[in-house]
């Protein structure tokens, strides 16, 4: 089977990983497709955490004239 | 002495009445009586004090705050005679309300309205996503609440980018300028997950921005979810009614809005570990079914084994058996032959005769005298001759 790439989507990557937890949760796994989708979910984890720990804050402020998208950072 | 048609006095007295000035210039207040709207679209009533009466007219379309019987307001607008009817009347461009006891009157009725409306039906209401990406913050950058949410925001959740849309928190243009604002969010072709619109604690009249009826409306109308959260815990404006999740304060917007990344955090380990474990429980109960298996194999091959003992262990004892049983039969055999042996009879005494050539004589009538015989006894052999045969029995 291909690897799936890890995408830095906060969201989609969470999701997957709850969903791979359900299925052990409601599946009577067998090993080998157990193995690989606990491989999955411990890549999907690190990917998050590393996401979580790498983001700042980011805020733009939308130029009073809105409508106009010139933006300005506040950092 | 000049004379006036009915029309040029009609007009002269308007064009007088125009000359007190525009609406700006002043305001008649009074007390709401006999309010009433025709035809959907005109609005009348009568504007009272203790003493005096004037009839007010305006299209609805002017009429930014429900009015209601018995009310305090303030009339800034024209006065004008109408030509047909010779019926003078305030013809109002604008109505404030005068004391909070209005402002909360007039308040209720409209919150009514947009009730009975369904704007703040909870069907109607959207979710939050629980991880969103970027926002649209209808705020204003000087506020307190401004900085209260993103303070809060960060702390708990670094993957969110927020776009600041500073606009006038208070005032009697903040509702226009926030209106602007949100139709800008609308237009701007951001994926927004969402737009907080907040601002901090404030007067009954500060906050009044955010009861504006066309604010509520447009909010309700937001294709993207809308999250409020006006002032303090006690008051809730209408936009906040008309918004798809309320906070009581900036803060608590800050929230509702995003999870706390130590909690995501430990649930991510906590589902990871249940993964684990759920995997380990599984290795274990495979081992433990091999385990099994082979133990019952092994029972298996011992029942065999005791089987294959008990044929062994039959076969030999009949081997044992039928040998056992021979050997009595060739002793028997044996004893039998004994028995028969001529040696074992010579051994008691008998002796036997045999001719010149070994035969056994066992009768006389073989025998003729002087016959050659040998008479066979247990230590030897002695040769004689016969002298007598006598046959008896």
């Amino acid at each position: 089977m291909a690897k799936k790439k890890v995408a830095g989507d906060f969201g989609a990557n969470f999701k997957e990983l709850e969903d791979i937890a359900e299925w052990f949760e409601r599946e009577e796994p067998d090993i080998d497709k157990g193995l690989a989708k606990f491989e999955r979910a411990m890549e999907l984890a690190a990917q998050c955490r590393d996401e979580l720990a790498k983001a700042e804050q980011k805020v733009k402020e939308i130029r009073k004239k809105f409508g106009e998208h010139d933006t300005v950072s506040l950092d | 002495m000049r004379i006036f048609s009915v029309t040029e006095f009609i007009e002269l007295v308007n064009e007088t009445l125009q000359a007190l000035g525009t609406y700006e210039a002043f305001a008649v207040e009074g007390e709401v009586s006999g309010y009433r709207v025709n035809q959907g679209q005109w609005v009348t009533f009568d504007l009272k004090d203790e003493r005096s009466l004037v009839n007010v007219f305006l299209p609805i379309w002017k009429l930014r705050t429900p009015l209601e019987d018995g009310m305090r307001i303030r009339v800034a607008g024209t006065g004008r005679v109408y030509a047909k009817y010779g019926k003078f009347s305030l013809s109002a461009e604008q109505i404030e309300l005068v004391g909070e006891g209005a402002l909360r009157k007039a308040l209720a009725l409209l919150r009514h309205r947009l009730e009975q409306e369904g704007l703040f039906t909870s069907e109607r209401k959207r979710e939050l996503p629980r991880f969103p990406r970027r926002i649209a913050l209808i705020a204003s950058r000087d506020s307190a609440a401004y900085g209260d949410f993103t303070r809060i925001v960060c702390e708990r959740w670094p993957l969110l980018d927020i776009h600041l849309y500073n606009v006038l928190v208070q005032g009697e243009r903040a509702p226009e300028d926030i209106r602007r604002a949100l139709a800008a969010v609308q237009a701007s072709g951001e994926a927004y997950d969402a737009v907080v619109l907040t601002r901090g604690g404030g007067s009954f009249e500060e906050l009044m921005a955010f009861n504006d009826e066309q604010l509520a409306r447009d909010i309700f109308a937001s294709r993207i979810p809308v999250l409020a959260a006006i002032g303090h815990e006690r008051d809730v404006t209408l936009a906040e009614e008309a918004a798809d999740v309320r906070g009581s304060t900036p803060t608590d917007a800050a929230r509702r809005l995003v999870p706390d990344r130590r909690d995501v955090e430990y649930e991510i380990a906590s589902r990871i570990r249940s993964m684990s474990d759920s995997l380990l429980r599984r290795l274990q109960e495979n081992r433990t079914a091999l385990h099994r298996i082979l133990e019952s194999g092994s029972h298996w091959a011992s029942r065999y084994r005791i089987q294959v003992d008990a044929w062994a262990s039959a076969t030999e004892g009949g081997m044992r058996q039928l040998l056992e049983s021979n050997r009595e039969r060739l002793q028997h055999l044996t004893r039998l032959l004994k028995g028969l042996d001529p040696t074992a009879v010579l051994a008691r005494g008998y002796s036997f005769v045999q001719d010149t050539r070994g035969r056994v004589i066992s009768g006389v009538s073989r025998l003729g005298r002087g016959q050659a015989i040998f008479v066979r006894m247990k230590d030897g052999t002695a040769g004689a001759t016969v002298n007598v045969v006598k046959k008896q029995f």
